[in-house]
């Protein structure tokens, strides 16, 4: 592996989570579209991302999507502004945080729903 | 003190895959990268191959990727490396002709590409065409490359899409666009506007760390990105 720096993997990663997205987003589609075939297809597929690896995959999701966007908001300043480039380190850093934050966030969410045994406190949407 | 040099080494009309090759030898601190493989060619193993010629920073010969990372072999210090084992492997993203030694003929025809020429058609003055410093300014960091291939060849873009142009043509590009004299500005905007350009360029400042000449590559990518969006509208 090429020893780059921040750049690099803020490059690397901003590929990474939007592969991710992209598949999220065909799966999504896919599955939603399954309600086509009828009520017992669609209810199949959905009881699918019951599975807990789809329950945390979620989670993923949901970081892969808070990154790319605020990476997203880096490349932005990077490529239309004059200082964008001079701060890329201290921007890419934030965006890992907030990233960070977000997914912290949506697993806090959701905690009830991943682990009703040990968490039964009601999510944000009441349930 | 000791030094293990792995050389990633080929030789196309003796072996059928590249491998490494393992040299240990007393060397001081202070001796460079260059200093290392010359003692290793000249006292070891003649069958090395690998370019140079000044030696001293300027000819842009001894391009290599150095533990991980483009540098000069003839800029580096043995102390600098923080190590004993050093990894040597030629430049990525041109195909290796022996050892080093990688065939540069793409990395020139993108040079070309750019026009790296002085274009200016008007009525020469009676003297030389006049700059202001702040307007010689401007271009001053894209005027330092000395066309080693560290930038282009650290681009993880040009490594998988071998027709981007590349950060090296794009600074030279840059080092005409902005001169205040030259009238070529609006043809290497046009070319550097191709999907082959600018665009390609995804920010991910290999070339602005491997530059053994410290020009913010990225930087005046980005200024080079502007002026063809700025020009546009």
């Amino acid at each position: 592996m090429y020893k780059g720096r921040e750049g690099q993997w803020a490059f690397f990663l901003h590929r990474l989570s939007g592969v991710a997205i992209l598949l999220y987003l065909i799966l999504h589609t896919v599955s939603i579209g399954s309600t086509m075939l009828g009520e017992e297809v669609y209810g199949a597929v959905h009881k699918l991302y019951e599975l807990m690896p789809f329950r945390l995959g979620l989670i993923g999701v949901a970081g892969a999507v808070a990154y790319h966007a605020f990476n997203g908001l880096r490349i932005v300043a990077m490529d239309f502004t004059s200082w964008g480039v001079k701060y890329q380190r201290q921007l890419w850093y934030a965006a890992l945080v907030m990233a960070a934050l977000f997914m912290l966030l949506t697993l806090y969410a959701n905690l009830p729903r991943l682990f009703p045994d040990i968490f039964t406190y009601k999510t944000i949407w009441g349930r | 003190m000791q030094a293990v040099f792995k050389i990633h080494r080929f030789n196309p009309e003796k072996d059928k895959k590249p491998y490494w090759a393992e040299y240990t030898l007393e060397v001081d601190a202070k001796d460079r990268v260059l200093d290392v493989l010359h003692k290793i060619k000249w006292e070891i193993d003649g069958s090395l191959s690998f370019r140079r010629s000044c030696a001293h920073g300027i000819c842009g010969s001894d391009a290599m990727l150095i533990n991980g990372k483009n540098r000069l072999a003839c800029k580096v210090l043995m102390m600098d490396l923080g190590g004993n084992t050093v990894t040597v492997e030629p430049i990525r993203g041109l195909s290796v002709e022996k050892d080093l030694i990688v065939d540069m003929t793409p990395f020139f025809e993108s040079y070309e590409a750019v026009m790296p020429f002085f274009i200016n058609d008007d009525a020469m003055p009676a003297r030389e065409h006049l700059q202001s410093p702040e307007d010689r300014e401007i271009y001053d960091a894209s005027t330092k490359c000395i066309l080693c291939a560290c930038c282009t060849t650290s681009c993880p873009i040009f490594w998988v899409n071998g027709s981007y142009l590349g950060p090296a043509a794009i600074v030279q590009a840059h080092r005409f666009i902005f001169d205040s004299r030259d009238k070529g500005g609006a043809a290497r905007l046009a070319m550097l506007n191709q999907n082959t350009g600018v665009w390609r360029c995804r920010t991910a400042y290999n070339c602005t760390e491997a530059c053994p000449r410290d020009i913010p590559i990225t930087d005046v990518i980005g200024q080079v990105k502007r002026a063809i969006l700025y020009s546009n509208t």
